[in-house]
């Protein structure tokens, strides 16, 4: 694992000696960095392996991605140009991303990744920037491209990272929701929210179905992609006017279940990574995990070796993910 | 194991879901939830076709790695 918690002189002095770093910080950190070989997101949330779970916006998250690869480029893309992410992927390699969450980028990049020409032909991986909750609505988030100075709140930021001949890159997730044994819920338009769900062919008030049901909107809803079990967070209930929201979009046609109570995360993460994973720490090179993961089972002060890195306020594994924590392995082949 | 071309008939049975398979790779598994949906909504040999071009493009572009291999194999034998 190449991700450390560091103070700003640290990684000014990385960035000085041409290191290739992902960063994660709060606004003003990141911008008393020097200009280098480097793009970064604002959120002040992190895992660390000493900490656990952490905040601080004096401290940054660098992610050392020098050894790893064979040369770097750094692309901006607006909300129409994202559309491109996938087919300009290095054809050997990796693409991370970083989008401004509330962005109209994050938005259409929710609704409209997964038509995307060539989708899930290269590896897409990254998260939505952030903010510290006291400061919703006073700060926005934001992307910094190391190599120009760019601070950009309205766009996404993608490092093109070349592997050596040797090297292969994948992309896991680690998922601690399952379905629950619930009534299947579809929708009937792609949105981030929704008034009306299908319960079993039948047209409900999503609203009033989630209070008559007493559902627990801590817990997401679950599609299950063919076995890869994707979340979609509640955002609001608003019974008043009838409106469910959500931090991603629900897709019409796809059977959603309210998830399964995790009553104690960390446990659970550490029995799921013993049973599934065969994860080899040395292997990884980037991670991340959902703002929602550490608020509702409060990882703050708590270790989900061996995975650190930033927390945030969605997370990219090809499409937009909730809370779902999502790594990069490079390995040998 | 090299990967069967797009005319196996494997590729069509995959995303119109005659056959499935536990599969390992991220990408091919949130493409084929989406993909299988599609087809279920129209099963147009066009459409079979266009999906099933792009279940190939992805096994094809990432065939290096580790668990797509594994998947080949799960599929192809």
């Amino acid at each position: 694992m190449k991700q450390n918690i560091c103070s700003i002189a640290d990684v000014t002095r990385m960035i000085g000696s041409g290191r290739t770093l992902l960063l994660a910080g709060d606004e003003d950190a990141l911008r008393q960095l020097p200009k280098g070989d480097w793009i970064a997101g604002t959120i002040p949330y992190f895992i660390s392996s000493e900490k656990g779970g952490m905040v601080s916006q004096e401290l940054i998250c660098a992610t050392d991605i020098s050894e790893a690869v064979a040369g770097v480029e750094i692309v901006n893309y607006d909300q129409n140009s994202l559309a491109r992410v996938y087919s300009e992927g290095p054809a050997h390699g990796f693409s991370f991303i970083i989008i401004p969450a509330t962005s109209k980028t994050h938005l259409s990049f929710a609704l409209n990744a997964p038509n995307y020409k060539d989708f899930g032909v290269r590896p897409l991986i990254g998260w939505i920037s952030g903010v510290h909750l006291n400061d919703l609505g006073k700060k926005t988030p934001k992307v910094f491209n190391g190599r120009t100075g760019e601070v950009l709140e309205e766009g996404a930021l993608v490092m093109q990272a070349t592997l050596p001949e040797n090297k292969v890159a994948e992309i896991g997730i680690v998922n601690l929701f399952e379905q629950g044994d619930g009534d299947i819920l579809t929708f009937t338009s792609d949105d981030f929210a929704a008034t009306d769900v299908m319960v079993s062919g039948e047209k409900r008030s999503f609203a009033k179905y989630i209070v008559e049901n007493k559902l627990d909107t801590k817990l997401p809803l679950v599609a299950d992609y063919y076995g890869a079990l994707v979340n979609i967070s509640f955002q609001e209930v608003n019974e008043a006017e009838g409106v469910v929201k959500f931090y991603a979009p629900v897709f019409s046609g796809i059977r959603y279940k309210h998830a399964k109570v995790v009553p104690d995360y960390v446990k659970t993460f550490e029995e799921r990574l013993c049973s599934e994973c065969s994860i080899e720490s040395d292997r990884v090179l980037f991670s991340c995990n959902c703002i929602l993961n550490y608020l509702y089972s409060e990882l703050e002060g708590k270790k989900t070796d061996p995975f650190v890195g930033p927390v945030t306020f969605g997370e990219i594994a090809y499409q937009l993910l909730n809370q779902t924590l999502v790594y990069l392995e490079i390995s040998d082949f | 194991m090299d990967l069967p071309s797009k005319t196996h008939r494997t590729w069509q049975d995959i995303v119109t879901g005659k056959k499935t398979f536990q599969l390992k790779f991220l990408a091919s598994k949130i493409l084929l939830g989406r993909l299988t949906r599609s087809v279920s909504e129209n099963p147009s040999p066009d459409n079979i076709k266009a999906c099933v071009d792009q279940l190939y493009a992805v096994f094809e572009k990432n065939a290096k790695i580790p668990t797509v291999q594994e998947d080949i194999t799960t599929i192809f034998g």
